[in-house]
């Protein structure tokens, strides 16, 4: 369910506003596990939790300055952030900055399949193809991922990602399509092709 | 030129009307983009039908508990156990005396109520004028009679009020003496702190027990 999708929901955000902790803590209940998705696959397990936990406590308290019409993306908002945070103040993989300068989005390379694989659009039951998926993932800079991740698993549109990340939808554009290529160029070099449909 | 650029912001309709018509007339002729446009597709099915993480525990703040609860809870948890072993305590400490006295009586008093009656009353005079029996007996919830102290003989350390009565009956007969010495063994246990019902404790112990229950009931609620 999307917390700002209905009157019940947006009476529950008004209540919560004026103060009602009860329902803030349903809200929260509601938006629980998408928080936690988002923070895990930017994160890590271990993180995520400190992370989802910290931020729901922060909107609670900051709660009186929503006036957005998103109560999701600003939860969003706030998770992505401190993920961010997170991972700047980690470090853990230097070399490999958040949003590195690229060159062009039309100049980006394409791999070719080294073998024929299976399709791609076929694999979306097969384990292995989804442990491929979660590593490429993980190997992107973290600003694509977030990008990537709030489009095609949260499904937020490229206005609500430029909200949540505080960039420019131009930014938001090429970092979804710059992730999602490198995903894709990943999955080739293993062995997979790509639909021809 | 190929539009690789856009074609994931095609895929997502996030393109404006013209650049989407521009995009589409080139997809209509360009074999090798169709191609590419279709590998973006199934990567994006793929990052969606990545399966759902679950954390380990609720992430929900509870901010609709007050703060002190949760301590408060934790403080009478723990309360409600230390009363209940001081009660515990307190029972066996006030019937360990009973039961030793029950096993040493017949060896350890050879004729201790034998004492005439002056004899007996001096010395009990002469306990009674520092302490009371009924002052020393913890467990006593009442000041009920006083036993048969003599046959009651506690195996401690002599107190300090027991040398000063052991001096007056060191000028005493020895029955006397022994009787004496055997009254402030016996009134040994008076400690005033202590003069506290084993009874309040459990009390208290349940006390704080129902506390902690109607505390965690209110903290699952939330």
């Amino acid at each position: 369910m999307r917390p700002d999708v209905g009157g019940a929901a947006n009476a529950l955000i008004d209540r919560a506003r004026r103060g009602d902790a009860r329902a803030f803590e349903q809200l929260a209940i509601e938006i629980e596990r998408p928080l936690y998705r988002h923070a895990a696959r930017m994160l890590g397990h271990d993180d995520a939790e400190d992370v989802v936990q910290d931020a729901l406590l922060s909107a609670w308290k900051s709660l009186a300055s929503f006036e957005g019409t998103s109560f999701r993306a600003w939860v969003f908002r706030i998770v992505t952030n401190r993920a961010l945070d997170r991972l700047r103040s980690r470090r853990r993989h230097p070399e490999l900055p958040l949003d590195p300068p690229t060159e062009n989005d039309d100049s980006a390379s394409w791999a070719e399949p080294a073998a024929p694989g299976p399709e791609l659009a076929d694999l979306a039951a097969d384990r292995e193809a989804l442990r491929v998926v979660e590593d490429a993932l993980a190997t992107i800079p973290a600003d694509q991922r977030a990008a990537l991740l709030l489009r095609d698993v949260e499904g937020f549109a490229y206005e609500e990602i430029a909200t949540i990340t505080s960039t420019e939808i131009g930014t938001v554009k090429s970092r979804i399509h710059r992730g999602r290529l490198a995903v894709r160029n990943i999955l080739i070099s293993r062995g997979w092709r790509g639909s021809g449909g | 030129m190929h539009p690789f650029g856009d074609l994931s912001a095609y895929l997502d309709e996030a393109l404006s009307p013209e650049a989407r018509a521009s995009v589409q007339a080139h997809l209509d002729t360009c074999a090798l983009c169709r191609t590419r446009l279709a590998e973006l597709r199934g990567t994006a099915r793929l990052i969606a039908a990545l399966p759902m993480p679950v954390p380990s525990r609720s992430l929900v703040p509870r901010v609709s508990i007050p703060i002190w609860v949760a301590p408060l809870r934790t403080f009478s948890t723990f309360a409600s156990g230390a009363a209940i072993l001081v009660f515990l305590a307190s029972a066996a400490l006030s019937s360990f005396p009973r039961m030793t006295s029950a096993g040493s009586a017949p060896a350890a008093a050879p004729a201790p109520n034998t004492l005439s009656a002056p004899q007996a009353s001096s010395g009990a005079a002469a306990a009674s004028s520092t302490l009371r029996p009924q002052d020393f007996n913890p467990a006593a919830p009442s000041p009920a009679p006083a036993p048969n102290t003599d046959q009651l003989r506690v195996p401690v350390t002599q107190p300090s009020g027991a040398k000063e009565v052991g001096r007056v009956d060191a000028t005493a007969s020895p029955s006397i003496a022994y009787d004496a010495a055997t009254r402030t063994y016996q009134a040994e246990p008076a400690q005033p702190g202590f003069a506290v019902s084993p009874w309040l404790w459990l009390v208290l112990g349940i006390a704080f027990g129902a506390l902690s229950v109607i505390l965690g009931r209110r903290l699952r609620s939330a």
